[in-house]
């Protein structure tokens, strides 16, 4: 590799990753600027419309149901994987990911695969009365499916944060390890685990892609917006795109916060 | 109250601790041996962080194995302190046991009566580990074991809490492992000695036993007498027992069997003088200084040998002693009975 002297002393090599650094913010944020900067007026009337209003209700009713779900079983698994060697794991942790590399599209069509109406589990549930596709049910396990890793992968390098010793002097001062996991572990991993839950939430509220195959309707907010650009164009999307960018950015910046205030130093 | 460790085993890969026998009654053991001695796993063996393959763990007559660290009443002291970082000093004492008047002795005992309102992470070194000394002992634990509780902090602080341990220990009347890889600590504040080497006991016995009298040329190594050399018997009488070096001869008051034998000798026992050796005196050495070092405590001398042997003398005094310079002829002396004999 070469690098001119002459050139780094022009920019000085103190600048050079700012002006790298840089140019990546600009591009980020050129998007969102153009985007809001070409509205020329909304109708406040365009908040309040029935569609909107259902999809909004529909995301914020879904997704906490779907982060909550993934949280459940997305913290001990993290746990596991952690603190546990067992045959198999390498494995166990590539499916874990799997979801966060592969198309949502595909992995929508997967769960039609194995949740469609036709399925013997999507026949199952139907006999429970439960519709697994088109249905409250089938944006959940959309969501889920798409959103879960971040809460597992967030959550598992927060248990690998924590000391083993700190683990193995909570046993031996008398606690089983139950009590060792909520009086220390999850404690001592909580930053980590409300990152994971905010990532997996706010992933489950933009879920776009296997919702649509799993649930076209009723519509969530990201499917919404798409038949509304569809239908109308771009400025259509404001107001939904404006509720979506709200909530992502509330939510950014409160990990950020909280992941400072809850770290404990070791 | 007793530990009892009877053909403990415990495989890995690449190492295997054991098969261990190992007693301990009321009083403190420390477990010395080099990093890589097996001295945590059997830490973790009978604390129950590790499952043995095979043997025994009793406590009181009581066997461990298969039990759960926190069914075994086994106080643990951590290298790292591993104290909880989200529970003040207060509340990390009273996790094991939250008897009020048990912390207020123990704090007493350890002088942290001052630190309870604290954080850990705003503890110094040297009040981390007492906290997490506090913590088992408030438990009450029927055995107590420390992995190198010192092992990181600064040497003075180390030397004046290694009497403090010394005085704390000795009167918990419970059995005491104590894991480290420092013979002056192991010294200070045990009773008894086990050295571990590749995973094996190589000697137990009280401390002064130990230190006395290796059993081993390994032990000796580890116990400070660091001139070790080889050498064959050629005789053996009332008046002691006289080693060929192949270069020298030395005579030992100590016994021994077989022909082959490591002579063992601590650099404090020998001597330097100025000057040439005397061919008809016994246990004067001739060789040539060849570097000292000074220490807070006296001076190291190694001095060449004729074949080229390196001895290591230990002076009291700094420097070298009058009439010796680097480079000098020198002769090194020694007691007989300061020359220990091994097999």
């Amino acid at each position: 590799m070469s690098t001119s002297p002459s050139f780094a002393r022009r920019i000085g090599a103190d600048n050079l990753f700012p002006l790298l650094g840089g140019l990546l913010v600009l591009f980020l944020l050129y998007p969102f600027l153009a985007f809001f900067l070409r509205i020329e007026g909304v109708e406040p009337a365009a908040f309040t419309a029935p569609d909107l209003v259902s999809a909004v209700r529909y995301s914020l009713t879904t997704a906490p149901v779907a982060t909550a779900v993934a949280t459940a079983l997305g913290v001990p698994l993290a746990y596991v994987l952690a603190r546990r060697e067992f045959r198999g794991k390498l494995l166990v942790d590539a499916f874990v990911v799997l979801p966060l590399v592969m198309p949502p599209v595909v992995g929508g069509a997967m769960l039609l695969a194995g949740f469609g109406t036709v399925t013997p589990v999507g026949q199952l549930a139907a006999a429970a009365g439960v519709s697994l596709t088109d249905s409250y049910w089938g944006i959940v396990l959309a969501q889920t499916f798409v959103a879960a890793p971040f809460v597992v992968i967030t959550a598992r390098a927060g248990f690998e944060g924590i000391d083993r010793n700190v683990e193995r002097a909570a046993r031996s001062l008398g606690k089983g390890p139950v009590e060792t996991f909520l009086r220390i572990s999850l404690p001592l991993a909580r930053g980590s685990i409300l990152a994971g839950v905010v990532l997996t939430f706010t992933r489950a509220m933009g879920e776009f892609g296997a919702t649509m195959m799993t649930a076209y309707h009723p519509r969530t907010m990201p499917v919404q917006l798409w038949v509304e650009f569809v239908g109308r164009g771009i400025d259509a999307t404001f107001p939904l795109a404006a509720i979506l960018v709200a909530v992502g950015l509330a939510v950014v910046l409160g990990v950020r916060y909280f992941g400072q205030q809850l770290a404990f130093p070791a | 109250m007793s530990l009892t460790l009877r053909r403990v085993e415990k495989r890995y890969d690449d190492f295997t601790l054991g098969p261990v026998d190992l007693s301990v009654e009321d009083a403190v053991t420390a477990v010395l041996g080099p990093s890589g001695s097996g001295k945590t796993t059997l830490l973790d063996v009978i604390a129950g962080f590790e499952q043995p393959d095979g043997g025994d763990v009793l406590l009181d007559g009581r066997e461990l194995r298969g039990l759960a660290p926190e069914e075994r009443q086994v106080g643990v002291v951590f290298q790292d302190y591993a104290l909880f970082p989200h529970l003040t000093v207060a509340e990390n004492l009273a996790f094991g046991g939250d008897e009020d008047t048990r912390i207020e002795e123990t704090a007493d005992l350890l002088a942290i009566g001052d630190l309870l309102d604290r954080m850990p992470a705003t503890l110094s070194g040297g009040e981390k580990q007492r906290v997490a000394l506090g913590r088992a002992l408030v438990s009450e634990p029927d055995a107590l074991l420390l992995d190198e509780p010192l092992a990181n902090l600064d040497a003075p602080i180390r030397r004046r809490l290694q009497r403090d341990l010394r005085d704390v220990l000795s009167r918990l009347s419970i059995p005491v492992v104590y894991v480290t890889h420092d013979q002056d600590e192991a010294a200070t504040v045990a009773d008894s000695i086990a050295v571990l080497r590749d995973g094996t006991v190589s000697q137990t016995g009280p401390v002064e036993a130990v230190f006395a009298a290796p059993a081993t040329p390994f032990v000796a190594d580890f116990v400070g007498v660091e001139n070790l050399l080889e050498g064959t018997v050629i005789s053996a009488g009332p008046d002691g027992t006289r080693v060929d070096l192949g270069w020298t001869e030395l005579v030992a008051s100590d016994r021994v069997a077989g022909p082959a034998v490591t002579v063992g000798i601590r650099p404090a026992d020998l001597h330097l003088e100025p000057g040439e050796a005397d061919p008809d005196r016994d246990n004067a050495i001739r060789g040539t200084v060849e570097r000292v070092v000074s220490q807070r405590t006296g001076s190291v001398v190694t001095v060449e040998g004729p074949d080229g042997t390196r001895l290591v003398v230990r002076r009291r005094e700094t420097g070298l002693p009058p009439g010796v310079t680097v480079g000098s002829a020198a002769v090194v002396t020694v007691d007989p009975d300061a020359v220990i004999l091994l097999e």
